[in-house]
């Protein structure tokens, strides 16, 4: 009784032993791995944010409004810290991918270069909402400024659905990018889209075309009203 | 940059060999003129006799600079120089692209210097009813030695230029210490001496607005600390070579050189306190009535929509403590409608300081004042209306110390 304990008790130290022997070295690599990566990334972010800061981009950003849209959305880092804080989750990423290959867990395997093969797509794609995200609040904030001084109302509703239409369509691009449900993203974009402009369109039409005959002539009048302006401003 | 590759960058260097040929031109008479075909001749017919009390004793000359006119000008500003008419010589600047005014005024001022001017008059073709002896009183202090800059200073009604005296002469008076009535006068005599100073290296390449180029030139006289005189002129009557931009693009043209000059002399403004007068030729003549009164409902109309509409614009521009003063503004009614002196004087340091910090792009940020500046004339036509037409000057003296009082607080926001 006592020697089957034992025996049991050693053979299954020697199991833990031997997957041990096995195993240290691959924990061991992926230590080694996440370590260097870490390294590695922080110091292609220092890199990045220097070359950043030698091309003036926090200046450039800022005299082209990007820092004060970012800012308003709550993120006020600079923009090279921005990048750079990028570039060091990237490579930091792909230095994870690599531990996991080299654990060797079935279920990861083959995972890493999948991944990889991805990333450009999915940097691109980010790179498309940005713009899109961009450009829809500067036109969205344009036509809002430009309905309102031509004395028009319901500037907001519109600046809003303008904003939201360029989201849309950056964010469709986006995921064509990534080779997600590409088909149906380009059917319910398209229907969305065209379906949208055609209710308005009928909308407009037969339920209100007294109204937006009111509303252009109302419009008109003003026009006409202002023409010659009371006031020299100059 | 050379004077000379200067000039080549904005004409080219022939058209000037005609003038520079017989040496210094002592005076210059520069305009700059768009779209007035039916009206160029007399225009400068005007001019050139203007300089003709001065042929006995100097030599004169008519230099025109056309910003790309679409309705033959040019052809009868060429017709106009080679008619062979006894006078002043006469010369014509074919200006290099882009063509506009404001490149037109630099074109003028460079060829002025490279004719050695001791006095430059500059007049925009737009003027109308301008008079040779009313020309000759700008260039007099100029030629006697009195002053290096000569600004018009013109008789005006009520609501006549709102934007420049609740606007635009108010914050330049603030900035630069002189209580100037025209920054934007349409016409104006400088010392040729002074142009070399004003004129910095790489300068055409800034970004003129059709009026960026007259308002650096009056800032540039503050700026350097120029000897100033006003001369008292008539009404200033304009015939606009083409249609008006609407108010919007108005102020981006002008409200937008004048934030843009504050960056370029910012090492001078924040240092000057208090103002002085200019000194004047001429008698100031009294403020006169409208010949209609302006409709003060649809531009409070317009700031009550901008109130409502416009706010999460004005929130990135503008701070809580100035949005909180404008809020209940849009419960009066607009008979009584109030947009205070200092509470103007601090929207616009809002609108300065925003534009330096570029927290949203400068033609939105610029656009977005259009309904603010409304409210204010609609303010000051209400308050006008109950004053005094002698004691309209004082309403103006109010606005102007509003903005004084307003500038301590825009040097300390001002990075």
């Amino acid at each position: 009784m006592q020697d089957s304990w034992a025996d049991i008790l050693v053979k299954s130290f020697r199991e833990v032993a031997s997957r041990l022997t096995v195993f240290a070295p691959r924990v061991l690599a992926v230590l080694t791995l996440v370590l260097a990566g870490w390294l590695v990334a922080a110091g292609a972010r220092r890199l990045a944010i220097r070359i950043l800061g030698a091309a003036d981009i926090d200046g450039r950003c800022a005299r082209w409004g990007i820092t004060a849209t970012l800012g308003r959305t709550g993120i006020r880092r600079p923009p090279s810290e921005l990048v750079g804080q990028l570039v060091f989750w990237l490579i930091l990423l792909v230095g994870m991918l690599m531990a996991i290959e080299a654990l060797e867990v079935p279920a990861a395997v083959g995972l890493a270069p999948v991944i990889i093969r991805f990333l450009p797509n999915l940097l691109v794609a980010i790179f498309v909402m940005v713009i899109g995200w961009l450009l829809a609040n500067f036109l969205a904030q344009a036509l809002l400024i430009f309905i309102v001084n031509a004395q028009l109302t319901g500037g907001p509703a519109l600046a809003g659905a303008l904003r939201w239409l360029v989201i849309l369509f950056a964010a469709s691009v986006a995921l064509t990018q990534l080779g997600i449900a590409r088909e149906m993203i380009l059917l319910v974009f398209g229907i969305v889209f065209g379906g949208t402009t055609l209710a308005l369109a009928l909308a407009f039409g037969f339920g209100g075309r007294h109204l937006a005959r009111n509303a252009l002539e109302s419009w008109l009048q003003k026009r006409e009203d202002r023409e010659p302006d009371d006031m020299s401003h100059l | 940059m050379s004077d000379a590759a200067a000039v080549v960058d904005l004409f080219p260097d022939a058209d000037l060999a005609g003038l520079a040929a017989a040496g210094p031109v002592d005076v210059v008479a520069g305009v700059h003129i768009v779209n007035q075909a039916r009206r160029a001749a007399d225009v400068l017919d005007t001019v050139a006799s203007a300089l003709e009390a001065y042929s006995g004793s100097r030599r004169t000359g008519v230099l025109v600079a056309d910003a790309e006119s679409q309705d033959g000008t040019a052809e009868a500003v060429r017709a106009w120089r080679d008619s062979g008419a006894s006078g002043p010589p006469r010369g014509c600047l074919d200006l290099l692209a882009p063509k506009h005014r404001g490149r037109a005024i630099l074109a003028l001022l460079r060829a002025a210097q490279r004719l050695e001017a001791q006095a430059v008059l500059l007049i925009d073709g737009d003027l109308t009813g301008v008079r040779a002896d009313r020309l000759q009183a700008l260039l007099e202090p100029v030629l006697g030695g009195e002053a290096e800059y000569v600004s018009p200073a013109y008789t005006r009604t009520v609501s006549e230029g709102t934007l420049t005296t609740n606007l635009l002469a108010p914050l330049t008076r603030a900035l630069y210490g002189a209580r100037i009535q025209q920054v934007m006068g349409g016409c104006a005599a400088l010392a040729g001496a002074t142009i070399g100073s004003w004129l910095e290296p790489g300068i055409e390449t800034g970004d003129w607005h059709p009026h960026g180029a007259e308002l650096w030139l009056t800032t540039a006289a503050l700026a350097s600390g120029a000897r100033l005189v006003e001369v008292q002129l008539d009404r200033k009557l304009v015939t606009p070579g083409g249609p008006q931009p609407d108010l919007a693009t108005i102020l981006v043209r002008t409200v937008g050189p004048l934030f843009a000059l504050m960056e370029r002399y910012q090492a001078v403004w924040p240092d000057r306190t208090g103002s002085a007068a200019v000194p004047r030729r001429g008698d100031p003549s009294p403020v006169q009535a409208d010949a209609r009164t302006p409709a003060i409902e649809p531009m409070v109309r317009a700031f009550d929509l901008g109130l409502k509409d416009l706010l999460p614009v004005w929130e990135q521009i503008m701070p809580e403590s100035t949005l909180a003063r404008l809020y209940p503004l849009a419960l009066v009614d607009p008979d009584e409608f109030r947009l205070p002196p200092p509470l103007w004087a601090r929207v616009v340091s809002d609108f300065a300081v925003a534009y330096h910090e570029r927290r949203l792009p400068r033609d939105h940020l610029l656009r977005a004042l259009t309904p603010l500046y409304l409210g204010r004339v609609a303010a000051f036509v209400v308050e006008a209306r109950a004053t005094p037409l002698a004691r309209i000057p004082e309403s103006f003296d109010k606005i102007d110390r509003a903005f004084e009082v307003e500038k301590e607080h825009l040097v300390a926001r001002w990075r």
